[in-house]
């Protein structure tokens, strides 16, 4: 598509713009987390627990938002715990990008035997819930980075195979297709060159929104405490920490819960917004 | 002079799970170098599978019983998928029936010729931007043009461009599948003008498939009528359209408006095309044929030359007319 098309959309689309700023911010920030926060995420200093939000009263060098019950700083938790979460998610959803597409195109061109195998495949995952398929696996093989990066790969691979099967099945008979075919075209590159580029818009719609879905599935599971493990800081499990003292001390929990609604929904609203801006039908 | 493109006595079957559709029943033509045949018939004739066939481009659930395809002495069912995908595009190239569809939406028209030119010949990225200029205009496009997508095209130059990909690499036969269909009265002039016109001036030969008979009349040397998966009637142009004699033919020829009568209806030929799941005795064409005799019933006449220049299978003209 016209490039100045895009951005014209672009332009015009107030969801994507106030999503994507909402995430370079929260980026910018998580990235730069050592240089703009004093404290270490993971020493306690027991002295300052549960210390209430300074805001910006004392500038950068104060608490900003509070201490936990261990006396750590929670906006220095906060950026941290963005960190890992978002490496996961980039982690995890590209690479399940990658591996679902290269599966359902593979499935929708060969068809036949080899769709019905990759697509059971496929519905068998599909028809465990992403939690318990991660509680069980997560559990068997102890928790660890590397471990919860593997579940959610598998949790997330399907969605983007059946999307790109389906939409290769569109395009597999195609008239341009049988024509590149005519002109000498072999098969890698009917699938990659002539199949691909048509199926990669919702494909990008769908990878902006595994994001934010992949960012909440992994809180819960650092909440549930198969995740990220205790001290390093992740949203899930400080929220897990602080719900006991969500009464008398609820900047423990809010902080890392409205950070966690506000990343999930910049993703939707990107996502949303990339939908609208990348629709070819639309005049 | 050497044959280009021989078919002989192809047979072809489409299985589905619930029917077998006889499309091709013995299907023959010759083409030689520099030659353009027509090749005419209705919707079921199985024009478009004899294309495919050229190509070894059958759908799966094409199957090719008996019979061979000659391109240059060589059978092109037999060839490796390497052979075939040099052959295709190189040696013979095709251009589709339907232009909207035929290009793929994601490329600019330049990279969708120079994708062909970078294939088989080879050429640089630069060199391939070049020629694929001058395709460009001469198929009656301006190139600074090269650089859009085909939704800013037309029908009309959708299919210039598709003929412009036809004949990057001078491919010495052009199978075009009814390539004006699509479009609009004017603008098949136009098409047909210019096909002629590279096709006399790159000497490549031309078959082209489609059911006007006003495009191979103005087109073609030769025809070849085809009826139920066979030829029933080839010559040159002027002997069969001036003597057409299979009474499908003249069926045919029968139910074009003729300017110079007064006919308040126009004739057609009675009763519908020949169902290729269940394909009648003998004669294919015998329920809807006026002259029907008795062993037209049962055997499948043989083809029989009227005179140098034309060939009919069809048994009225058995011992009389023919030499």
């Amino acid at each position: 598509m016209d490039k100045k098309i895009i951005l014209r959309r672009i332009r015009h689309s107030r969801f994507m713009i106030v999503g994507a700023v909402v995430l370079v911010f929260i980026l910018a920030l998580s990235l730069l987390a050592p240089v703009v926060c004093q404290f270490d995420p993971e020493a306690s200093s027991i002295a300052e627990r549960l210390l209430p939000p300074e805001w910006l009263s004392h500038g950068m060098a104060g608490h900003i938002l509070g201490t936990d019950e261990l006396g750590r700083d929670v906006f220095t938790r906060l950026l941290y715990g963005a960190r890992i979460s978002i490496m996961i998610a980039v982690a995890v959803c590209c690479s399940a990008a990658v591996l679902g597409t290269a599966l359902g195109l593979t499935a929708g061109y060969f068809g036949k035997k080899v769709d019905m195998v990759i697509m059971r495949a496929m519905e068998v995952i599909q028809a465990i819930p992403d939690i318990v398929l991660a509680i069980c696996v997560l559990s068997l093989l102890g928790p660890s980075t590397l471990n919860l990066i593997i579940v959610l790969l598998i949790g997330r691979t399907p969605m983007f195979c059946r999307l790109a099967r389906n939409n290769t099945l569109v395009y597999r008979n195609a008239e341009f297709v049988k024509a590149s075919r005519s002109m000498g075209a072999g098969r890698a590159h009917i699938i990659f060159t002539q199949i691909l580029p048509n199926i990669t818009t919702p494909l990008i719609v769908q990878l902006s929104q595994a994001f934010g879905s992949n960012i909440m599935i992994e809180s819960s599971l650092s909440f549930l405490g198969l995740g990220i493990q205790q001290p390093q800081p992740s949203w899930g499990n400080m929220i897990a920490a602080g719900r006991k003292f969500l009464a008398t001390d609820p900047w423990v929990c809010f902080a890392p819960g409205v950070a966690l609604m506000l990343i999930v929904l910049a993703f939707n609203f990107l996502g949303d917004g990339l939908r609208d801006v990348l629709d070819p039908k639309r005049t | 002079m050497e044959n280009l493109l021989e078919i002989k006595n192809l047979r072809v079957v489409y299985k589905t799970e619930r029917a077998t559709g006889q499309a091709l029943n013995g299907m023959s033509i010759t083409l030689k170098p520099g030659e353009s045949l027509g090749l005419v018939g209705e919707a079921g004739a199985g024009k478009t599978t004899t294309a495919l066939s050229i190509l070894n481009l059958l759908p799966r659930a094409g199957h090719i019983l008996e019979g061979e395809v000659l391109f240059h002495g060589k059978n092109v069912l037999k060839m490796s998928k390497k052979e075939l995908q040099n052959m295709r595009g190189h040696q013979i190239s095709m251009i589709f029936q339907n232009p909207l569809t035929s290009l793929n939406p994601v490329f600019t028209v330049g990279e969708q010729i120079e994708m062909v030119l970078r294939h088989h010949l080879h050429m640089k990225p630069k060199q391939a931007e070049e020629r694929a200029k001058e395709l460009l205009e001469s198929v009656g496009i301006p190139a600074y043009r090269l650089h859009e997508y085909p939704v800013q095209f037309s029908g009309g130059m959708r299919q210039r461009v598709g003929i412009a990909a036809g004949i990057a690499c001078n491919p010495e036969l052009l199978i075009a599948d009814e390539p004006t269909t699509a479009l609009d009265v004017t603008i098949q002039a136009q098409i047909l003008e210019l096909m002629k016109l590279l096709q006399e001036q790159h000497k490549t030969s031309l078959l082209m498939i489609t059911h006007n008979l006003g495009i191979i009349s103005e087109l073609c040397e030769n025809v070849a009528v085809m009826y139920a998966g066979r030829v029933i009637e080839y010559g040159s142009v002027e002997e069969v359209f001036a003597h057409p004699s299979h009474p499908y033919t003249r069926g045919l020829l029968g139910a074009l408006p003729d300017m110079e009568k007064n006919q308040e209806r126009l004739t057609s030929i009675p009763g519908t095309v020949a169902d290729a799941q269940n394909l009648p005795e003998g004669c294919r064409f015998h329920p809807r044929c006026e002259h029907c005799m008795e062993q037209c019933r049962s055997k499948q006449p043989y083809p029989i030359a009227l005179n140098h220049r034309h060939m009919v299978e069809c048994f009225m003209y058995e011992g009389g007319d023919g030499q």
